[in-house]
């Protein structure tokens, strides 16, 4: 068993002292897994991404991480009006690398059109970024995360929203990302989704469960996490009814 | 038409006119991107109340308006702390604040009479050496903290949940850009006076923002077009007799306005 590229133990911690948003949270993601983060809006998921980003003001418990994360954020949070380009976007993935006194260097920029080809967008990388469709935009910001290269890639929410192809094309990446060793921890309120992937993780202003999708993800797990949102189908199976609303 | 700007005085404000014109290009642009155009404008109308008693006590206006918005910046944050949002409310209390203590001074201590005109609305016919001096300096540290700090501003303000996560420092560069603009305000105030900062700091951007498709484009396109609104505004009052300072906010407040009309409907 290879060492994990993150883990946290009794992670807990939030905005203001004394007041936890997100308590208990202990769990391992290896190379070549996607962790899905399911919960309800406020339940935890970008508090989670915040600690293990370093930025959360209040943090307690363990975190270690095989290397500084990407982070993709959700791509309705973007600003459309911005002067910037496909490109521009996924040329920001490498600005932590280079010192402020240099330039963006040559292989930088053939970093960037690389990681936009990678996820489709290669004929569109000089136009406007908030010209693109939500599910481009998204796909863009995941080239920036590509473009940083990092061991260990936080996506919140990236299949919420988006158009089919942008959606295939994503979740084909995902794989790819895996077969390179990578972990990638998802937020998602897709239960089907999370299914497919390797581990789940469900939060609720606590750590709910976590481990194998199958072992995981019981009706009472669903309960637990999602609570009033949790919606059982005729058939059986469940759904969640989940109101997007702005952070 | 160039007779008009032969005298020394006219040819110094074409000097101050091109010297303002590189610190709109260069901070304008950062400015409307990060949404800092209320702060611009209430940076100077915080210096208001220093630079009434910038002239009975002696001191250089410049050092009092850098105190009084030393003052403003300390009492925003102070207002501001703990209440994430009512960043603004605090900033339009303060700034009510510094215009009625500007005006009381002004009116019923120091007795300042028409001088307030010239605080207000400030004058590009009357520049000293020093005003040149102090601009140009203001206008050389900007392009330096541009050329050095651009990729942060740039990350900031396109995603400012996600640019600590690309290993780009924000806290300092932020800090720096603050600095930058409230030093912009502080040389322009001479030439534009406490009211008018945003003619040159806010309006030429925000117009060229409606255009540009990149950001050098809109640093390149504000500079010029703060530099012929402010020549253009200058002939005019020069031919009208007016002020140069209300001249150029009409001139660009019609250029915006025609340029937003023109592009009503643009994605």
């Amino acid at each position: 068993m290879s060492a994990p590229l993150v883990r946290t133990e009794e992670l807990s911690g939030g905005y203001r002292p004394g007041t936890d948003a997100l308590t208990g949270v202990t769990f391992a993601a290896e190379a070549g897994e996607v962790v899905a983060i399911l919960g309800p809006n406020g339940g935890g998921k970008s508090t989670l991404f915040r600690a293990l980003l370093g930025e959360l003001p209040q943090r307690r418990g363990t975190v270690e991480l095989a290397g500084r994360p990407a982070y993709v954020p959700q791509t309705e949070r973007a600003r459309l009006d911005f002067p910037v380009s496909a490109l521009d976007v996924a040329l920001m993935g490498a600005y932590g690398r280079t010192p402020w006194y240099r330039r963006l260097a040559r292989a930088d920029r053939a970093a960037a059109r690389a990681a936009l080809a990678r996820v489709g967008l290669e004929a569109e990388a000089g136009e406007r970024f908030g010209a693109l469709s939500g599910g481009q935009r998204q796909r863009v910001l995941i080239a920036r995360a590509l473009v940083q290269d990092a061991p260990v890639l936080l996506l919140d929410e990236p299949l919420s929203g988006v158009d089919a192809p942008s959606a295939a094309r994503i979740e084909a990446l995902f794989e790819e990302l895996r077969g390179e060793g990578r972990a990638l921890l998802v937020a998602t309120h897709d239960v089907r989704q999370a299914r497919s992937w390797q581990r789940v993780l469900c939060l609720h202003g606590r750590q709910i469960a976590y481990g194998d999708p199958a072992a995981v993800l019981t009706p009472d797990v669903l309960q637990a996490t999602y609570g009033a949102e949790l919606v059982v189908l005729g058939d059986g199976s469940t759904a969640i009814a989940v109101e997007h609303h702005e952070h | 038409m160039l007779d008009a700007f032969s005298a020394p005085y006219m040819q110094r404000a074409l000097v101050e006119i091109a010297l303002l014109a590189v610190l709109a290009g260069v901070l304008g642009a950062w400015i409307v991107l990060r949404r800092l155009a209320f702060f611009t404008h209430s940076v100077g109308t915080a210096t208001f109340p220093g630079l009434v008693v910038a002239g009975p006590w002696g001191i250089a206006p410049q050092l009092a308006a850098l105190i009084a918005a030393l003052g403003f910046a300390g009492a925003r944050e102070r207002l501001a702390r703990g209440r994430e949002g009512e960043e603004d409310a605090a900033t339009g209390i303060l700034l009510v604040g510094a215009l009625a203590l500007g005006a009381l001074l002004a009116s019923d201590v120091y007795r300042s009479g028409a001088g307030v005109d010239r605080l207000l609305f400030g004058t590009l016919i009357g520049l000293s050496g020093r005003d040149l001096a102090l601009t140009a300096l203001a206008a050389a540290l900007a392009l330096a903290a541009d050329a050095a700090l651009r990729r942060a501003w740039l990350a900031r303000a396109f995603d400012p949940d996600g640019a600590r996560a690309l290993g780009v420092a924000v806290a300092w560069p932020e800090r720096i850009l603050l600095a930058a603009v409230a030093g912009a305000v502080i040389v322009a105030l001479a030439a534009v006076g406490a009211l008018l900062v945003s003619v040159v700091l806010v309006v030429p951007a925000a117009t060229v923002r409606l255009l540009a498709r990149d950001v050098r484009t809109l640093q390149l396109g504000t500079g010029a077009l703060a530099a012929v609104e402010g020549v253009a505004a200058l002939w005019l009052a020069d031919g009208l007799n007016v002020s140069p300072g209300p001249a150029m906010a009409v001139l660009g407040g019609a250029v915006f306005a025609l340029v937003a009309l023109l592009t009503r409907g643009r994605s």
